[in-house]
This record gives C-alpha cells, structure tokens and sequence, in this order.
C-alpha cells in the first residue's frame, strides 16, 4: 500500500514537470528559421481534417493578398465553403465568414492559433528564448497566453516541429515537410488535449 | 410628376431584370415551357457527361477549377467522380451519400443533415426536372435562343442564409441541364458545367452502389 502511494506521488510529480524545463540555454539566430517560414503566394491543399471521430475532407487555398495579409479559404470538393478567415501581419484576424456549425468561439481561437503557428509570423520578436536539448534546438516565442515553440535540429538545418504549448506542455504539434518554392507540400497539425487533426497535402493545379 | 416616377421606377425595373442575366428575356409563356419541360424531363432516364467545376472566390479574384465524370439515373441516383485536380468520388442514392476521398470513405445519411439533403436535392431536381416544383425556392424562367435559364431564389432557412440564388442553364435541344451556377450571399460562386452529354444510354445500377 505504501509503495502504491509512493509510485503514485512519482507519477503524479513526473506529470506535473515541465516538458521544457530540462532545456539549456544556448546561442543561437532565431534569423535561422526564416527559411522555414512558407512563403505562400497562393496555394491549394488538400485537407483532411478529424474532430472527435468525425471526418470531413476538402479543400484549404492560401492566398496572400496585395496587403500582405493571408486568407485563407476552407470549402468541401463540391464548393460549399467552410470558412474564410483573414490573417494580417500585425497579428490581426477577421472571420470573413464561418458556417453556423463551425462558429463558436473556441473552435475559431483554436483555429486560429493553429495557422499562426504554420504561418509563423512571430518569428521576427526579439523577444526569443534559445535553448537546447541533446539533439534539438527550441526557438520560444511567448504568447499572450502560452508559447509557440518552433525545434530545429542542432544545426538548424532543418525544422523538426511546431509547438503551441502552455508553460509546461505542449498542447499542439505541427509539421511542415518538402518544401517547393518555399511552400510546405504536406503539414500536419496535432492537438494533444482532443481528438483534432488536419492534415494539409499540396495539390499542383 | 408621380406618374412619371412611377414609369421610370418600372423602366429601371424592367432593365434591371434584363440586364441581370444578359441576352436572356423572361419565357413569354411560362405554361407552355413547363408543359414541354415536364415531358421532356420524363424521357430523360440517364443522363452521362463530362463536368468542369469552376469556384469563383470573388474577394481572392481566385478560382478553383475541378473535373470529371458525371452519372444520372432515375430515380435520385447521382455519381460524380472527381479527377482532376485531386480525386474525390461522391455517390447520392436516395436518401444516402457516399463520399470517398484517396483511401478513406464515408457514408453519409442525408436524412440526418438538413443541409445536406436540401442541397442533395437541388442536384437530383436539376436534373430529373422537378426543380419548378421544389417549394424550397421561389423560381423564374427566362430564355435566349439556346438555352432556358432556370433561377432559384431560396426561401426556406438553412439555404437563404447560403444561397442568394441557384441558376440552372436548360439546353432547349434536351431539356438537359447544361450548367448549374450557385450564387453565394458573399459574392462567391460555384458553377459545374456539364459537356459531351449523353442522354439514355445503358448505366448499370452498380455505379450507385456503395
């Protein structure tokens, strides 16, 4: 009985560490994941997104506008659209337009988080925290609320994954592979606290 | 002074109308385009053809441009194999729907979505002929040499909030629908094209299964 009560404080304490604070500080140019930063003029994917067990399939265009600003455009295969939303470089966001299902609050703010994540239009803050484990570097941006991590390799050569994370785990992960042109030709996005994924696959018109 | 605003009010009117769809008039005899369209329609068992999918984001000045294989059967059996650029199949028999996109498939019960089986059933009324009757909108007909343009204007909740209005193009040859355009609230629009239709011919039922 007391060994299970013991085991179970360990458990209970190792869940309670943070998944970063074993991380070293360490030099590094955050000026280095600029090459990963997709540099969308227009693209479509094809998107598969799960939620809870149900799937929907579709549609996702990214376009930069004349602005500077992004949009980006969720429909189904048959043209009924999903979404619109608009991303500005000083961080704003517009709703241009959501169906009735879709339009709740945490469901855009998750949305959201998850493309600013992808478009990563914060790596350009000073405000950088560098630090390292045995083989990653962990580039951390703070948040209003929470970080977006984003880890190279050690050399910095090449982008492993994204975070969006609270202080002391990450609740989203995602992936940008095969760049073309400077475009990501799959990503894919992982939420850890539910059921939720998307996964984006370029398709060349 | 008020009779004349009157008539230019009903001049403005009437350009409006036909500037909206330009080279189309209203049907001078709306009876008589039902009539040959209903019979029409009855004859028409199959119907296979090419489409083309052309979405419009008007604010994106963007377009995506889709393409494949179009299937119809009597009664309420539609087949759209989607080729080009991605593959994506979707099958409406009755009140079920397929879809299957790369590996994965799904089969969906338009009975359980509203949405679904009202837009479902614009599909299988555009082309078995019974979109006049559809009381989810209110409808006007008009006509050019070639063609009758079928609008739909939505007044049912579900599709007013989508639709401002679905327009189907009726070639007078067949009475086949040649395109159908759907005309989002937000500007945007859809239209599917269909070309090298074949009326009649032999489509096994085996299409439609899932």
């Amino acid at each position: 009985m007391r060994y299970l009560l013991f085991s179970s404080c360990v458990v209970l304490l190792i869940s309670c560490t943070s998944a970063y604070k074993l991380l070293q500080a360490t030099e590094g140019d955050a000026g280095s994941l600029q090459k990963f930063k997709p540099a969308f003029s227009v693209a479509l994917y094809k998107a598969e997104v799960e939620v809870m067990d149900n799937r929907l399939s579709g549609l996702l265009l990214v376009k930069k506008m004349p602005d500077s600003s992004m949009r980006l455009v969720f429909s189904n295969e048959i043209g009924f659209k999903f979404f619109d939303f608009e991303f500005s470089n000083n961080g704003k966001f517009k709703v241009y337009s959501i169906i009735k299902q879709m339009n709740k609050k945490p469901v855009i703010k998750t949305l959201r988080k998850d493309f600013e994540l992808i478009m990563m239009n914060g790596i350009g803050n000073k405000n950088v925290q560098i630090r390292k484990d045995d083989g990653l570097l962990y580039f951390s941006f703070k948040q209003s609320k929470g970080y977006y991590h984003y880890i190279t390799s050690i050399s910095g050569e090449e982008l492993i994954r994204a975070e969006r994370a609270s202080k002391r785990k990450s609740v989203m992960e995602a992936v940008m592979k095969n760049y073309t042109n400077g475009i990501p030709d799959s990503i894919g996005i992982t939420h850890k606290n539910f059921n939720f994924t998307i996964g984006l696959k370029r398709i060349i018109r | 002074m008020r009779r004349l605003i009157i008539i230019l009010t009903l001049c403005v009117t009437c350009n409006s109308l036909h500037a909206q769809y330009p080279g189309y008039a209203p049907v001078a005899d709306l009876a008589k385009f039902k009539t040959e369209f209903s019979a029409a329609t009855k004859k028409t068992l199959t119907i296979k053809s090419d489409f083309v999918q052309e979405k419009t984001l008007s604010m994106l000045s963007e377009k995506i441009v889709s393409k494949g294989k179009f299937w119809f059967k009597k009664d309420n059996m539609v087949r759209m194999e989607y080729k080009q650029p991605f593959q994506y199949l979707m099958i409406i028999n009755k009140d079920k729907v397929f879809v299957k996109d790369g590996q994965n498939e799904n089969k969906v019960s338009a009975r359980s979505n509203k949405l679904f089986q009202q837009v479902n059933k614009i599909m299988i009324d555009c082309m078995q002929g019974s979109t006049l009757s559809n009381t989810d909108f209110k409808t006007r007909i008009f006509e050019n040499k070639n063609s009758y343009l079928v609008e739909l204007v939505p007044v049912v909740k579900g599709l007013k909030e989508l639709f401002k209005n679905i327009n189907v193009v009726v070639d007078k040859k067949d009475y086949a629908a040649g395109s159908i355009e759907m005309w989002e609230i937000s500007g945007d629009n859809t239209i599917i094209r269909f070309t090298n239709k074949e009326l009649n011919t032999t489509i096994q039922d085996a299409l439609f299964t899932f």
